[in-house]
């Protein structure tokens, strides 16, 4: 089977992190390159956060999505920084537009995407449960995350069917298209899930004993730098904010 | 007959098999996105077509606490494919308020759960909140970029486009799921799925 686009391989993941600190590092970038937190002393860290993403996605040899991310950050970034003041109006409006919107949400997306496609769903559940969250939340999140390359399997032979018999963009309408489309993907979905939670039930998933695993995760090295790479942007204003203040 | 209140095993998978669908759904309508002057429009199309899974998941829904949990699992998954953390807290806020709603009807309720469906679907506004919320903080860490920059993307995303999208995506929700119980009674219904 091909590996898909949410599907976590365990082979060519070069540098291991351990889940949580990949959930720690979603959370600072979501925090301070998507919510722009922190002001102008932390955005002055933002550049690295950025490459963060790009070096993660290299170490696990996702060469071609870390050369486009690269490719396309790049030129958002050359693109404001060339055009501003030398264009002006409405195409100007646009390009600007385009360029922020995609600087801002093109690291936290490519984090996104390093996060799903490195962690399998045994960590995931270690994790989670080192975490002591409830298992009201691990069990379904886990399921999610196992049927994924299910559903998106089925969803691409639905289209290769649909496609042969003319059902496509332009020949019978967009609403028929949606509908031809999601109704059967729902249908055989549903009765493969079925199956799937007869079979977790049977191993005793959702028991009233708790559960094992025997994944190991833990912290090592490349864990630390991470961890204090991530608490910069959060230290740094308070230390201005008291070095102010004395 | 007393009908049993705490979840089960059964219920949690279900939840994770619904989550799944739409998420896949959502993400392959999402994938405009990509052509960000398209991503203001996705709020439109993702409860649209987002709904008709959603309705499907409301025929198993019979316990207090499992539109909760979509909503959680929903957001949680938007936040760790970087889409904010804005989405999870919508996420469970509006699913409890959702859930709320429909356990008034007590599940069965078509119009209630409408409504419900169109509150959920008020975490796919949340993914925008980035872009209004802390202007002024983001656009003082971008001054490097002169005026012009800062007074382009404010025109883009002006303030008064941020109650038009909230509306939107509530009153998509609510088109989405009427469009898809319609779907159930012509598809589901007969194949015996409901």
């Amino acid at each position: 089977m091909k590996a898909g686009l949410l599907q976590a391989s365990i082979k060519n993941r070069g540098l291991i992190l351990d889940p949580r600190t990949k959930f720690l590092l979603m959370l600072t970038m979501s925090i301070f390159v998507l919510g722009g937190a922190g002001g102008k002393t932390a955005g002055r860290w933002m550049p690295v956060f950025c490459a963060i993403p790009a070096i993660a996605l290299l170490s696990a040899k996702k060469f071609k999505r870390a050369a486009g991310y690269l490719l396309l950050y790049c030129l958002a970034d050359a693109s404001v920084f060339f055009i501003s003041g030398r264009v002006h109006g409405f195409i100007y409006f646009l390009i600007m537009g385009i360029c922020g919107i995609l600087l801002r949400f093109l690291p936290c997306l490519m984090m996104g995407a390093y996060l799903v496609s490195t962690t399998t769903v045994s960590e995931f559940t270690a994790a989670m449960l080192r975490m002591h969250i409830s298992e009201k939340i691990i069990i379904p999140l886990s399921v999610m995350f196992r049927f994924f390359p299910t559903v998106l399997d089925e969803f691409k032979s639905i289209n290769t069917a649909m496609k042969m018999r003319g059902i496509r963009f332009g020949g019978v309408g967009i609403a028929k298209m949606i509908e031809y489309r999601i109704v059967p993907l729902m249908t055989c979905c549903v009765k493969i899930g079925e199956e799937l939670s007869a079979a977790a039930l049977t191993r005793g998933l959702g028991g009233d004993v708790k559960r094992t695993n025997i994944c190991k995760i833990g912290f090592h090295v490349q864990d630390h730098i991470v961890i204090a790479l991530c608490l910069v942007p959060y230290v740094l204003p308070a230390v201005q904010f008291f070095g102010l203040a004395v | 007959m007393k009908q049993e209140t705490k979840l089960k095993g059964k219920d949690l998978i279900n939840v994770g098999i619904y989550a799944a669908i739409y998420c896949v759904v959502v993400m392959l309508a999402a994938m405009l996105g990509y052509i960000p002057i398209m991503l203001p429009l996705l709020v439109v199309i993702c409860p649209l077509i987002g709904s008709i899974p959603m309705m499907l998941f409301m025929t198993k829904v019979k316990k207090f606490g499992m539109v909760t949990l979509m909503g959680t699992i929903i957001g949680l998954f938007l936040w760790i494919t970087g889409m904010g953390y804005w989405p999870f807290i919508f996420g469970v806020v509006c699913g409890f308020a959702a859930d709320l709603l429909d356990k008034s009807g007590n599940y069965q309720s078509a119009a209630k759960t409408v409504i419900g469906n169109g509150i959920l679907h008020l975490t796919i506004f949340a993914n925008m909140i980035p872009l209004y919320i802390d202007r002024e903080g983001y656009f003082s860490t971008r001054q490097e970029f002169g005026q012009e920059y800062i007074t382009s993307l404010t025109n883009i995303m002006q303030p008064w486009t941020a109650p038009v999208l909230l509306i939107a995506s509530v009153a998509c929700g609510m088109i989405g799921a009427l469009i898809g119980q319609k779907l159930l009674k012509k598809h589901f219904a007969k194949a015996g799925i409901v």
